[in-house]
């Protein structure tokens, strides 16, 4: 038995998991999600990454990027690296996407910010 | 004069450990070996006084060894070979307000510092109070320089644009004390020359001080104290010399003095050989040290701490002068004991206390001194408690054992002129110390070279506007002047982007957070700097053009950021 | 002279929620942003998981302020940046607003209703009274946040954090991806700030280690930051001599509190609550004084973003009704209990036509099986059972007054009930 927090959402539920034979029974989830969370923080933990990639421009030098879905939790810190060799040399919009299907997980990077806005903004 | 032997047996009495005595140059010296600091300070507070000239305290202290003097790291000739005909060693206010009065006479004059800025020590860190001079002893070289220094206050004030508030203060005492204390007090200003102060009855407080505490027999007023801010002041000081034609060098440190029979003939420093004609030893805390480089150590530092306490600005409606009640008596030896002033802009301070301790750079706080002042002095002011405090600090004051301020030629160097052990009340002298410095450097250089005034200097310095002050119309225009002074950076203090800008390009350039903080304060607020001191950072990065990682807090190894992310490329 | 019916301070999440709201109502609004650019703190805060509640996302904060910030530049609402409000006085029946900005030097408006939505500061670590030198090296998470995610710098190579706050717990995670070492996180308290899920992502997954029941005491380094003194605390809080010791870092993360910025409501003589740090208010959010409306974390410290919009929405809402018209308040007091940290709204207007109250609160302490009842004349009039109930998780629930015939001279108890 073990004991997990499902990052889900703010209400942090305790899981109690018990690997059975086959099965992976979870308990003390709040909604389906919870279940979801703990066979995968068993069989293969995932997480979403925020970060920030550098830019051209000297008012705004980094524009804040997140992957669009979960990748593996071995990928962080490969990700990390991969993110910090991005220049972006364009006014990027939000929802753009920066880096695509990293690492073959199908998942992309995407802007989070819109720099036309933030470029705008600062003059 | 009392016979070595006497006061050798007086200290080996009350003191753990062996001790020395010799005469030296008609002053003391102390040496051996004590078990504790206490031990140190006890001896020499034995020997002051006693007929010598000073104390000079050479012993060891079990257990302790004296930390080397910070030093800048950097090292160049940009002075190697400058002559010029007076050298100021020290920038806190005491060298910067002699720097100015010199630079009234065409002579050529260079101020150094160690630090990254002027005002680093004890000027930066003390109560900005302008005492009305009751306290020091009458006769003493204390009494003089500070009565006559506060009455200079209000001109030196006017032209230097620095605010000062002459609210006189307000001393509260128990009853049984009152009668007799007023009559002790009243018979030392005479002797020391301040103006009339006035007995307050117990219904009367609150008319100077609606929010005192008035549970006591009732107060004494000295209408003269004021209250003014000594780094501005220090600051404003330096800069009125610099604009007539003095120079400062900061991240300058004396490292020895070089004579040739009785006179200095060049002072080395890191940034090269200076060769003076005159020099004044304002160092503070290091003025023994110095001293000492020159040949002529007749007296000792030694320093003595003390913590400070800055309240949001928001109970300053609660106090518009100085309040302050004395433990026992008025007239105690060391400490003033401290009090609550309201300052100049506006927030509450209280302290400072004093104590002994042997390090002379150390501003380090602590937990049990800030309570033991919050409870000493937060009762006169009921409105007041510790979720007020926004900031605490300590400095450190330059104590002589004969607890008296030394302001004289040396008797031993023929160019070397002392402004010594100022400790407080130094800040609120300074104007006159250095008058009487002016004076004794000119007759000394005049022996040397033909001095006369300059024709066209300039005792006015305008300071860097303050715009939150200003009224509407004054504001608007100078914003459609300059669109910085409309940009506001430090949403606590109000302060724009414009006068950062001003204090970076002062006649005293700084460069750090800090020195820009006590010029124009942003950061001095209640959110002391979370949210303007990246900005701030930004600004003098561009107008400096250093990089970011480059900018510091108050110099040399304080840098603020580590390193640029995303450096793998 | 500019005649606003609503003028909002502040163009972070509640200010920007407040303006849409008071526009969809009608009202003539105005926002006041002392930044450049609206959005408030979201701008810097880029970590995922807000707006799970309002958009059915896990969104990162700056998307999350940008979606509002495209509503309110499409809606004909004016918009000031980098201004500052340098005085309100109320003249009559509105309020004379002084601004400063580049643009115009210094200015007057004039407004029928003010939303404050100033957002909230972060406590430092003078207000917890560290002791010691005062070197380079000791920031804010907030303003550590601002120099990694903004400005792309690194303030430490290896840094401390005092406190479990969610922004310490949130920087903790984005300063090891960037590459400094968090040696670990310092709580004074004997259980965590931050939200659970916080610990678990931001700490656990990297292998930070958080240390309960204890706290930064002494700070060393004459330049920059060398070391940190740490000591256990007792039940108090209050160190323990002896337990001192000596951690190498050259920087120390704050995530200590943050404090309701209430500096205009306090110039207007807005009463204050002690136990929010912002401002007493009716469900309607105005504030003890008529016509000032106050809403996120200017009211209150809220966890999640979704309910700094709510509020600004119920602010904006109201302040335009207000100022097209008016009728004087009943107010009558919805206090909590010793049990709850507080509660929001302190007061109900029996008089207003909103009767569908929005009401926030926090335990004191952690409690398992509790139930919450609002009691009116010994009457229960709403009650609701919590699993848990932790202090860090700020609840909310509604309840309708309509049929419950308020009277003035009556007042709401929230209790709860193990």
């Amino acid at each position: 038995m073990k004991t997990l927090v499902c990052i889900g959402c703010p209400n942090g539920c305790e899981l109690s998991v018990e690997e059975k034979a086959n099965d992976i029974l979870v308990s003390g989830n709040m909604c389906p999600k919870g279940k979801e969370f703990a066979i995968n923080e068993i069989k293969n933990p995932v997480r979403s990454v925020t970060s920030t990639v550098k830019t051209v421009y000297e008012e705004v030098p980094r524009l804040s990027v997140r992957t669009n879905g979960e990748i593996p939790i071995k990928y962080v810190f490969p990700l990390m690296k991969l993110i910090n060799t991005v220049e972006v040399d364009h006014p990027a919009k939000r929802g753009e996407v920066i880096l695509k299907d990293v690492f073959h997980t199908g998942v992309d990077v995407i802007a989070t910010s819109d720099m036309n806005y933030m470029l705008r903004g600062v003059k | 004069m009392k016979s070595l032997n006497k006061i050798k047996s007086a200290i080996n009495k009350n003191v753990n450990g062996e001790v020395y005595l010799k005469e030296w140059h008609k002053s003391i010296i102390l040496e051996g070996k004590v078990k504790s600091w206490d031990d140190f300070i006890k001896a020499g507070q034995i020997a002051a006084n006693k007929g010598y000239k000073g104390v000079v305290n050479n012993m060891e202290v079990e257990g302790f060894k004296s930390p080397p003097i910070k030093a800048p790291s950097i090292k160049d000739g940009t002075l190697d070979g400058k002559k010029v005909d007076v050298l100021v060693i020290g920038g806190g206010v005491t060298g910067c307000s002699i720097l100015r009065e010199l630079s009234k006479w065409d002579i050529s004059c260079l101020l150094v510092d160690k630090e990254e800025d002027v005002a680093m020590h004890a000027s930066s860190r003390n109560d900005g109070m302008v005492h009305p001079g009751i306290e020091p002893k009458p006769g003493s070289n204390k009494a003089r320089f500070n009565v006559e220094g506060n009455r200079l206050y209000t001109q030196i004030a006017k032209e230097l644009d620095v605010p000062l508030n002459r609210t006189g203060s307000l001393v509260l005492f128990d009853k049984k004390i009152l009668k007799a204390a007023f009559p002790i007090v009243d018979a030392r200003r005479k002797k020391n020359g301040l103006d009339k102060i006035k007995l307050v009855s117990q219904s009367e407080i609150k008319k100077y001080e609606p929010y005192a505490d008035d549970n006591v027999g009732g107060a004494l007023f000295f209408p003269s104290t004021a209250i003014t801010c000594p780094y501005k002041m220090t600051v404003a000081y330096g800069e009125n010399a610099v604009m007539n034609g003095a120079e400062i060098s900061l991240n300058t440190i004396v490292l020895s003095i070089h004579k040739e029979e009785d006179k200095i003939v060049y002072v080395e420093t890191n940034r090269g050989k200076i060769f003076p004609k005159v020099v004044i030893d304002a160092a503070g805390c290091f003025a023994d040290v110095i001293a000492d480089m020159a040949g002529d150590k007749f007296f000792s530092i030694h320093p003595r701490k003390g913590e400070i306490l800055i309240l949001d600005k928001k109970k300053g409606r609660l106090l518009h002068s100085v309040l302050a009640k004395p433990s026992l008596t008025i007239v105690k030896g060391n400490t003033k004991g401290g009090g609550i002033v309201k300052t100049v802009d506006g927030n509450i301070l209280v302290g400072p206390d004093a104590y002994e301790q042997p390090l002379r750079e150390d501003f380090s706080t602590h937990m049990e001194n800030i309570n033991a002042i919050a409870n000493k002095h937060f009762p006169i002011l009921p409105g007041i408690n510790k979720g007020d405090i926004i900031t605490y600090f300590a400095g450190v004051r330059a104590a002589t054992y004969e607890e008296d301020f030394i302001v004289e030629k040396s008797e031993y160097v023929e160019n070397l002129v002392y402004a010594a052990g100022i400790q407080s009340p130094g800040f609120a002298s300074a104007p006159a110390i250095s008058r009487e410095i002016e004076r004794i450097t000119i007759d000394v250089l005049s022996k040397m070279m033909k001095v006369k005034k300059k024709e066209n200097f300039n005792p006015y310095r305008k300071g860097i506007p303050d715009l939150s002050l200003m009224n509407e119309n004054d504001r608007s225009e100078l914003i459609k002047k300059r669109p910085d002074y409309g940009v506001i950076v430090c949403r606590c203090e109000e302060i724009s982007k414009g006068e950062i800008i001003d204090a970076i390009n002062s006649p005293i350039p700084t460069r750090t957070i800090d020195g820009i903080k006590r010029r124009v304060r942003p950061g001095m607020g209640r959110c002391q700097g979370g949210f303007c001191m990246p900005q701030v950072l930004n600004i003098i990065s561009k107008e400096k053009g250093i990089d970011p990682t480059k900018v510091t807090k108050k110099g040399e190894g304080s840098n603020i950021l580590v390193s640029e992310t995303k450096q793998s490329k | 002279m500019d005649n606003y019916d609503v003028v909002v301070l502040g163009g972070g999440p509640a200010g920007l929620a407040a303006a849409l709201a008071s526009n969809e109502c009608g009202g003539k609004t105005l926002i006041i942003e002392r930044e450049k650019l609206l959005g408030g703190i979201l701008k810097q805060c880029i970590h995922d998981g807000f707006g799970l509640i309002r958009f059915k996302e896990k969104l990162s904060g700056p998307e999350y302020s940008g979606r509002y910030i495209d509503m309110v530049l499409e809606k004909d609402i004016d918009v000031e940046t980098s201004t500052f409000v340098t005085e309100i006085k109320k003249q009559g029946e509105e309020f004379l607003i002084t601004i400063v900005n580049s643009k115009y030097g210094v200015k007057k408006i004039k407004a029928k209703a003010i939303v404050l939505a100033n957002g909230c500061r972060e406590r430092t670590w003078r207000q917890v009274f560290i002791q010691g030198t005062r070197p380079a090296g000791i920031y804010t998470a907030g303003t550590a946040q601002y120099f990694v995610n903004m400005m792309g710098y690194l303030p430490f190579k290896k840094c401390v954090v005092l406190g479990s706050g969610d922004i310490g717990l949130i920087m903790a995670r984005r300063l090891t991806l960037e590459g400094c070492t968090v040696e670990g996180v310092y709580e004074a308290k004997s259980t965590p700030s931050g939200l659970s899920r916080n610990i678990a992502q931001c700490l656990d997954d990297f292998s930070i280690p958080l240390h309960l029941s204890h706290t930064v005491t002494r700070v060393f380094g004459d330049d920059r930051l060398n070391a940190v003194e740490i000591s256990k605390v007792d039940e108090k809080m209050i160190p323990i001599p002896g337990t001192e010791k000596i951690v190498e870092c050259d920087g120390l993360v704050l995530s200590v509190g943050l404090i309701p910025e209430n500096e205009i409501a306090e110039s207007l003589n807005i009463k204050i609550d002690r136990k929010t740090k912002g401002p007493f208010v009716d469900q309607n959010l105005m504030t003890g004084l008529e016509g000032v409306f106050s809403c996120g974390n200017a009211l209150h410290v809220n966890d999640l973003v979704d309910y700094v919009s709510e509020s600004g929405e119920i602010a904006g809402e109201n302040a335009a009704k207000y100022a097209k018209e008016h009728k004087d308040r009943k107010l009558i007091r919805m206090n909590a209990d010793s049990k709850f940290l507080y509660a929001v709204p302190q007061y109900i207007d029996i008089n207003s036509l909103n009767q569908k109250v929005i009401a926030y609160f926090r335990s004191r302490d952690i409690r398992d099986k509790m139930t919450v009842k609002l009691l009116y004349d010994g009457q229960v009039i709403f009650s609701r059972k919590y699993n848990k109930l932790k202090p860090p998780e700020m609840e909310r629930i509604t309840f309708d007054i309509s049929k419950l015939n308020l009277k003035d001279n009556g007042e709401i108890n929230i209790v709860m009930e193990g």
